[in-house]
């Protein structure tokens, strides 16, 4: 009965977690070329946020406006150095060495859906740390999923606590009410 | 209030009636690991436990006060508000309750003065107490035996939190000012009213170790009610100090105020006291609007830090960052949003989320404010959870400061242990989010599973029962929604 009813609620929560990715998943798009141009400063980019599909090419500009500032994005093996007034800036692969090459842009397709942080990599002030900004590669699948999971979570243990309400006692770790 | 000082011995005769708590299954760990009983039983404990971190306390002053001026580069910095903050959130308080209090040094010096003696027991009379004490012993003020000081107080340390966590001479005014009152309010007030009633980081780590796997309790409650006269736990003897967070063992159901730091397991006569492991959210009560509000305010600045310090967003953190912008105006924004968010937005969300409970159970004589309190308890497990997945993050994309930091950690170009220079490179950041889901999603599972056998200890019938946590249970769910969306979407 006790067991029954927690892979119930299990699949009530992957079910739900499954929908919303189902539902995005048909929606086209991707495959094309978006340009963008960040600028960097104390301690935010601008835009602090891009919206791309998956399968788009994208193309980055990078600037800074005041001091130098780096732009390490997350999971793309991606790290550039953006020096003030200066048009190009450095890059270079963490994976591959540590040498850095000056370049107009950066060119990369995006492979994994889901949402990305850029942050700066440079040391540049108090708030260094906490200089980010976002990629969200659509469908965002990990956040549709998340959010099915929480409606599922929801329904799914309130419905079994309900089905299993006079069975608690040995329902709940190790015990009853006083 | 949960945390009236249970100093007089009458009051504590009465047996504990229908406390409203779950009881749960627990191992005695005393029993099990017999070494662990000795260690805790040994004088030189405590001394032992917080004597090293004194040692380092001092020298992270120091560094903050003669070291690199730059964050990320002096240890007071990383250490305090990175390695400490992530080891206490994610670590000590769910797995080991107030462990750290053990640890802290703030109140070194004022219980050295209060004791004149580091490891020693002193026997004799100080107020109800059978330990001689030193300084004025006075009674903390009625008016402020609550943790509404510390309520405020962390509100108010947290509105400034973007100059101590970036700042080493802010966090050495911070840190070094708080040792000082807990040092000065020792010489008047009797034994940890500091710890009780004052400590910023008191609060919430009492009401978060409600969730923690351990607890400190009496081994059979019947022998301190019917057979212990002395209750030396509370009132000390010649083998323990009394206890200084003003606990009664005997009636102790919580691990709110309890410090761990085991003297009444050498006071009681009984050998009546263990420590026992137990599952997660092993305390289900919060007592009183004050500890509610703690729980609001707790979540209020997870959420904040989410979006200042982890979003993409420069102006909020313009706003934050008043000593380089300058802008008062965009402080004003700040806190005020801070404020009215954690003190009456979420407060009035949750009122209104218990009335309607209320009215769904359809049982008139459980008030509002019953299921507004009671309830709050929910908000525990998933502020615990969305501060866990708030410092996952901080220590998966700054950790490698703390290995370059080691090596540095005045900032001034050493290379003690060779990884001085070592990069700044994230950990796996880019599966942070999934983790972030599964704690986040862990929570929510545990503030209804704990909703729920809350509401029954209020509600006889199952399905009023469930009824009253619904309103309550989708304020939550639309919460964890919320920090998923900052999260991850
Ligand atoms: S309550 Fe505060 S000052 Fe007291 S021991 Fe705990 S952390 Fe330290
Ligand atoms: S001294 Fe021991 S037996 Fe007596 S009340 Fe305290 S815990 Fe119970
Ligand atoms: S109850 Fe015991 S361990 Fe807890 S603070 Fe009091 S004396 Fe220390
Ligand atoms: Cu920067």
């Amino acid at each position: 009965m006790k067991a029954r009813l927690v892979i119930l609620g299990i699949v009530i929560v992957l079910v739900c977690a499954l929908i919303p990715p189902l539902v995005a998943s048909s929606s086209s798009g991707g495959g094309e070329k978006k340009e963008f141009f960040i600028k960097a400063r104390q301690y935010a980019y601008d835009p602090p946020r891009i919206t791309v599909n998956k399968g788009d090419e994208l193309h980055i500009r990078l600037a800074s406006l005041d001091v130098v500032h780096g732009f390490f994005l997350e999971g793309h093996d991606i790290d550039a150095q953006i020096e003030p007034g200066v048009r190009q800036f450095k890059l270079r692969h963490p994976s591959e060495g540590k040498e850095f090459t000056d370049v107009n842009e950066v060119v990369f397709t995006v492979e994994h859906t889901g949402k990305f942080r850029y942050r700066c990599s440079h040391t540049c002030g108090t708030l260094h740390p906490f200089m980010q900004g976002e990629l969200i590669v659509c469908p965002n699948y990990p956040f549709l999923a998340a959010s099915g999971g929480t409606v599922g979570v929801l329904i799914s243990t309130l419905l079994v606590i309900f089905l299993a309400g006079k069975k608690h006692k040995d329902a709940m770790p190790g015990g009853d009410a006083q | 209030m949960g945390n009236q000082p249970a100093n007089s011995v009458d009051k504590a005769k009465d047996a504990p009636k229908d406390s409203g708590q779950v009881k749960r299954f627990r191992i005695d760990l005393f029993e099990k690991i017999p070494f662990l009983k000795k260690f805790c039983k040994w004088r030189s404990f405590q001394f032992l436990a917080v004597f090293p971190n004194l040692v380092i306390f001092l020298f992270f002053l120091y560094a903050g006060l003669f070291g690199s001026r730059v964050g990320n580069r002096n240890i007071i910095i990383i250490f305090v508000w990175i390695f400490w903050w992530f080891l206490l959130i994610t670590f000590m308080v769910p797995f080991a309750s107030r462990i750290w209090c053990v640890l802290c040094p703030f109140p070194f010096f004022g219980e050295w003065f209060q004791r004149r003696a580091l490891i020693k027991v002193r026997s004799g009379k100080t107020g109800g107490l059978r330990n001689k004490m030193f300084g004025l012993n006075k009674k903390w003020p009625k008016a402020l035996s609550n943790i509404w000081l510390q309520d405020i107080g962390f509100l108010a340390l947290c509105t400034f939190s973007a100059l101590f966590l970036t700042r080493p001479i802010i966090s050495v005014v911070v840190l070094g000012g708080l040792f000082l009152v807990a040092t000065v309010l020792a010489f008047f007030y009797r034994q940890r009213a500091f710890c009780m009633y004052v400590c910023p980081v008191s609060g919430f780590q009492g009401l978060y170790a409600m969730t923690s796997m351990i607890e400190l309790r009496a081994v059979d409650p019947q022998v301190c009610r019917k057979e212990c006269k002395t209750k030396n736990c509370l009132t000390g003897s010649e083998k323990g100090w009394g206890c200084p967070w003003y606990q009664y063992v005997g009636k102790m159901e919580r691990n709110n105020y309890c410090g761990l730091c085991m003297e009444c397991v050498k006071s009681c006569p009984n050998d009546n006291i263990s420590v026992f492991a137990r599952p997660f959210c092993g305390d289900t009560q919060v007592k009183g609007y004050d500890e509610s509000w703690k729980a609001f305010i707790m979540l209020a600045l997870a959420m904040v830090y989410a979006v200042t310090l982890l979003g993409p967003w420069g102006t909020i953190r313009d706003w934050a960052n008043i000593a380089e912008v300058r802008n008062w105006k965009g402080l004003g924004i700040y806190a005020g949003i801070i404020w009215f968010t954690a003190l009456i937005a979420i407060p009035a969300v949750w009122a209104l989320a218990s009335w309607l409970g209320k009215l769904l159970a359809g049982v008139r004589s459980i008030s509002t404010k019953e299921i507004f309190v009671k309830y709050s308890y929910m908000l525990v497990p998933l502020g615990l959870l969305a501060w866990i997945a708030f410092s996952f993050p901080l220590i998966m994309v700054n950790g490698s400061y703390i290995i370059s930091v080691i090596s540095d950690p005045l900032g001034w170009g050493w290379d003690l242990l060779g990884t001085a220079d070592v990069a700044w490179r994230p950990i796996l950041p880019e599966y942070t989010v999934y983790l972030q889901i599964l704690l986040l999603l862990f929570g929510l599972f545990f503030a209804l599973k704990r909703g729920y056998d809350i509401s029954l200890t209020l509600y006889q019938d199952k399905s009023q029962a469930v009824r009253s946590i619904i309103p309550t249970g989708v304020v939550c769910a639309v919460i964890i929604f919320a920090f998923l969306r900052l999260f991850t979407g």
